[in-house]
């Protein structure tokens, strides 16, 4: 093969690899050489491979009609009333916010190394940054990272950085899948994440519990989050500083939630993060994500992650770039505070423009009437036999939890789903010899629930149920 | 090249409208006093066009792929096809949650599910798993992978070790360090790694050897099998830092040189957008005795139904939230199955024939440390600028005013004032024939005229020394910097 004929390669896209007549024949008689496979006289023949065994390429019209033809298998969360939620969410993301990230110059840019041929995006980071500093109350924020829980999981090692110590303490509500992440943080270092026990009525930490791990000496940090893995409110976070001391405070908040709560920089927290794929990205079966993250002014050159700052350019204007450089990996190696290279700028880019388009007073309606509609949804949900809601008495916004008397949360939410209604997501841990938890669903409403989905919800539960009891 | 890139004096966003200070929150129903936020969120109410026309300017101070080649080395700045940025934006594509029944998202699974497949063709190795959110990520997975193996076999206590080259990139040496293991250099021979001392660096401490291939100086490590044999007989595991995979797609694979785990970068090869640092997505491919460690879930197939398979005793467990960038992935599915067979194996011919080409074209104005026979880079030396008062950074910044972005500096660092190329198979040769010309302009301007720019970009040279001397990170750092100015002017830019 002389690859000197798009035919003869029969690739797809033909436009996406330059070929002007002649193009490759030029490039060629430049080097001096007959053929691009000169150009491979290093791989030795052993190392070689025959063919790659995949099928031909395809025009892009086939393409399209491939792909579709794969997702039409899929059932979007609109053709359902759908009640997920918990970390992740699926609210209704203004037009303007995606045709933002749709710029090219923002999407197909690369990390601004080159800071003058990057003030756009180093601007946004920086606009982003301080936005999370707002909501959470702290000092300092980074760029962004992969998502909630690798977040945690960098606090985590900035805390043992902070303190001596081989006990993490997490709440034994965190998902599951969060305290997995943390555990794999945890392994390098052969640190231990350990399960603060709840209190059953409440699904509030055993306060109890952490003065006396805290008491032993051993405990470099905890983590707090905001609502728990329940969707509920723990007011003993607001407890925990004094009992810490100086044991760092890492609080993982979701971000909407900050628009109507206390700041948790107020209430002690050295290090916030949080999941912030809410604020303007869609699901897309969970990823990509933001992971947010931010901590105090004292902690910043042990921070992990890319951090954007204001500085002048030659003439004394103001601009911007990446700084403090020498904590990362391409400069620190061995010695950074983290690995991280790639980050999630464009979905931090998201957050903010989601956050200004929405405006400050439309993300706290938003959240007052999730948090209107979660109490619809669990008033209602109350009303049937066989289902404790919520479980927890304890605050909440827009996520609560439910238990379920006699039925398995899986059979429970898979009758649902053939009435058209996703109830929530099991908080059970589906890995084979896990701890067998009580049949619990995280239910959570979106902006786009109605009336009516609150009722089909609970009529057919109901019905699945068998029961009517109540007063509804 | 004329190039002068917009400026706009545009204010901050917190600047183009008052925030409304000592405006209540609003108050939840049954939430206790103290839990509640006192004052709304600091932050303004603009209108949609507002919104949109400040980010439409602070996009237009932003190099893209779609405005200028990006030569940045090791970041394979292709372009990224518009149609997968349609194909994303599908309800059957974004609008899914992760916890939702697999049943309803049977298309997802089995659009992953193909790319897994796909994707074990292309390294060469059994299993694959797409749930790292990018390269470093799916690293350090690999290496606690490593990690859980040498464990069960009672070797863990030992094999502490992980050896890389002194051409590997940062990320190598700092994912090791988060898995806790310690790291040991091999000094490279003539741009490669010297065989000899690697051989002399194995032993039974050896965890694991980390090498990309080609590597940062843009060369086939043609040992490579000798190599991987080393490895092997000292009991480690041989690491494919996957960066680079674009040089030798269909040429070669990780599995047939011989490497036990991998990760690749679809936000490299496959050709989906870097969105300014990221999103990405990383793979990790393993070979049989990895595979059984890789993260859960696992996508797999029964008859006709796909599904996410967590019964996997070794596992290291989960990595992220969810399971890898569906969003990326099905971008990197489009760009596989456009190419296909011949056309990957195209991407790495030309790409390479690129490389070659810029590589011979710019070795005229500045020295080539190495082989001239490479790969998807090449390196290229500053050194002799430094007789002229100028440095590498200076010509970096030079190329900026040509509209073009500069390649990356001072990597690796076994070359002195390193200058690392990389044009993939994108770019045409008018293209390169025009970063040719640009870079020749560049380096015979005068030194001051060098060490003044940029100049036609919205801003000047950035003071970096500054921004890390006094960090200033955030609108509240600003206010405060802002409230001190008021006592006098501003401290004149450092020169």
């Amino acid at each position: 093969m002389d690859g000197t004929a798009r035919s003869a390669t029969g690739s797809g896209v033909a436009r996406w690899i330059p070929d002007e007549p002649g193009e490759e024949a030029a490039l060629l008689e430049a080097l001096g050489i007959p053929s691009i496979d000169a150009l491979f006289a290093d791989v030795p023949k052993k190392a070689r491979i025959g063919r790659l065994g995949i099928a031909a390429g395809l025009e892009e019209a086939d393409v399209v009609a491939h792909v579709d033809k794969l997702l039409d298998r899929n059932r979007p969360l609109s053709k359902f009333s759908s009640f997920l939620g918990g970390r992740i969410s699926a609210r209704y993301v203004p037009a303007a916010v995606d045709s933002i990230l749709q710029r090219s110059e923002f999407y197909t840019s690369y990390t601004p190394y080159q800071p003058e041929a990057s003030q756009g995006m180093l601007r946004a980071l920086f606009e982003f940054q301080s936005l999370w500093v707002e909501l959470t109350g702290l000092d300092v924020a980074n760029a962004s990272l992969y998502d909630g829980s690798t977040a945690a999981g960098e606090a985590m090692l900035l805390c043992r950085r902070l303190h001596e110590g081989q006990r993490f303490l997490v709440p034994a509500s965190l998902p599951w899948e969060e305290k997995s992440v943390l555990r794999n943080y945890a392994t390098g270092p052969g640190l231990q994440v350990e399960e603060i026990p709840y209190d059953p009525r409440t699904g509030n930490l055993d306060l109890e519990f952490v003065r006396t791990a805290v008491a032993a000496h051993d405990v470099f940090g905890l983590l707090g989050d905001v609502p728990n893995g329940f969707g509920h409110i723990d007011e003993g976070l607001w407890e925990l500083k004094s009992i810490l001391g100086t044991v760092p405070f890492v609080v993982s908040a979701d971000p909407l939630s900050l628009t109507v709560l206390d700041p948790p920089g107020n209430y002690g927290a050295d290090v916030v993060v949080g999941e912030g794929q809410g604020f303007g990205i869609a699901p897309s079966y969970g990823g990509p994500l933001l992971g947010l993250f931010a901590c105090r002014k004292e902690h910043l050159r042990v921070t992990p992650g890319r951090i954007v700052g204001a500085t002048v350019d030659a003439d004394g204007a103001p601009a911007y770039t990446l700084t403090l450089q020498t904590r990362e990996q391409h400069i620190r190696r061995s010695r950074a505070t983290s690995n991280i290279c790639t980050n999630q700028s464009l979905l931090a880019l998201a957050f903010v423009v989601y956050a200004s388009v929405v405006g400050p007073r439309g993300l706290a309606s938003l959240q007052v009437s999730l948090a209107e509609k979660a109490r619809t949804v669990a008033s209602g949900l109350g009303s049937i036999d066989g289902i404790q809601s919520p479980r927890f008495e304890s605050p909440y916004l827009g996520a609560f939890t439910i238990e379920l008397r006699s039925m398995g949360a899986e059979v429970f939410l898979d009758r649902l789903r053939r009435r058209r209604v996703l109830g929530g997501h099991s908080l059970a841990d589906p890995r084979p010899g896990a701890p067998a938890d009580p049949p619990r669903v995280l239910v959570a409403g979106s902006d786009s629930t109605t009336e009516k989905d609150i009722q089909k919800y609970v009529r057919a539960a109901r019905s699945i149920l068998g029961a009517s009891g109540g007063t509804a | 090249m004329t190039f002068r890139q917009a400026r706009w004096d545009e204010p901050s966003i917190w600047d183009l409208a008052p925030s409304t200070p000592g405006e209540p929150a609003p108050a939840i129903p049954g939430l206790p006093e103290r839990m509640r936020r006192r004052e709304r969120l600091h932050w303004p109410e603009l209108s949609e066009l507002a919104v949109l026309r400040h980010y439409t300017r602070l996009s237009q101070m932003n190099f893209g792929i779609e405005t200028s080649s990006y030569a940045l080395g090791s970041c394979t700045m292709k372009y990224n096809p518009r149609v997968s940025e349609v194909l994303a934006r599908r309800k059957g594509a974004g609008e899914l949650h992760p916890n939702q029944p697999e049943s309803t998202a049977q298309g997802a699974l089995e659009l992953l599910w193909r790319l897994e497949r796909l994707l074990t063709k292309v390294t060469g190795l059994p299993e694959v798993s797409l749930q790292p959110a990018a390269g470093a990520h799916g690293e350090y997975a690999a290496l606690l992978m490593v990690r859980a193996y040498f464990r069960d076999r009672g070797e863990l206590e030992r094999r502490t070790e992980v050896l890389l080259p002194d051409t590997a990139h940062g990320t190598n040496p700092a994912s090791a360090t988060m898995a806790g293991f310690s790291t040991r250099e091999i000094p490279s021979k003539d741009g490669c790694v010297d065989l000899e001392s690697l051989k002399s660096a194995v032993s039974d401490r050896t965890a694991c050897f980390m090498l990309t291939n080609p590597n940062t100086a843009g060369l086939f490590e043609s040992n490579i099998l000798e190599i991987a044999e080393t490895v092997h007989r000292a009991g480690g595991m041989l690491y494919y830092d996957g960066a680079n995979l674009n040089a030798i797609l269909g040429i070669t694979h990780p599995g047939r040189m011989g490497f036990d785990v991998a990760h690749l970068n679809l936000h490299k090869t496959f050709a989906t957008p870097h969105g300014g640092g990221g999103p990405g997505a990383g793979v990790l491919a393993a070979g049989e005795k990895l595979g059984p460690y890789l993260p859960v879930p696992r996508v797999v197939k029964n008859g006709r139904k796909f599904r996410l398979d967590y019964d996997r005793p070794k596992s290291i467990g989960k990595i992220k939230t969810a399971y890898g960038n569906f969003g990326l992935d099905l971008r990197a599915y489009v760009f596989a199955i456009s190419h296909g067979e011949a056309g990957l194996q195209h991407v790495a011919r030309r790409a390479v024939l690129n490389s070659n080409y810029l590589g011979l074209r710019l070795g005229r104005f500045l020295p080539r440390p190495f082989s001239t026979l490479v790969k998807h880079e090449f390196l290229l030396s500053g050194t002799p600028l430094k007789a002229r008062g100028v440095r590498t950074l200076d010509l970096a910044k030079r190329l900026l005013d040509e509209g073009v972005h500069a390649p990356t500096i001072y990597f690796p660092s076994l070359v002195d004032e390193a200058i690392m190329v990389e044009l993939p198979e994108t770019e045409s040769k008018r293209d390169l024939d025009e970063y040719a010309a640009a870079f020749e302009r560049a380096v015979t301007d005068t030194p001051e005229r060098l060490r003044a720019a940029p100049q036609h970009l919205a801003v000047k040279r950035v003071d970096e020394v500054r921004a890390a001397r006094d960090p200033t990170l955030c609108w509240k750092d600003l206010r405060q910097r802002t409230g001190n100015a008021e006592k006098g002017p501003p401290a004149p830019a450092a020169p």
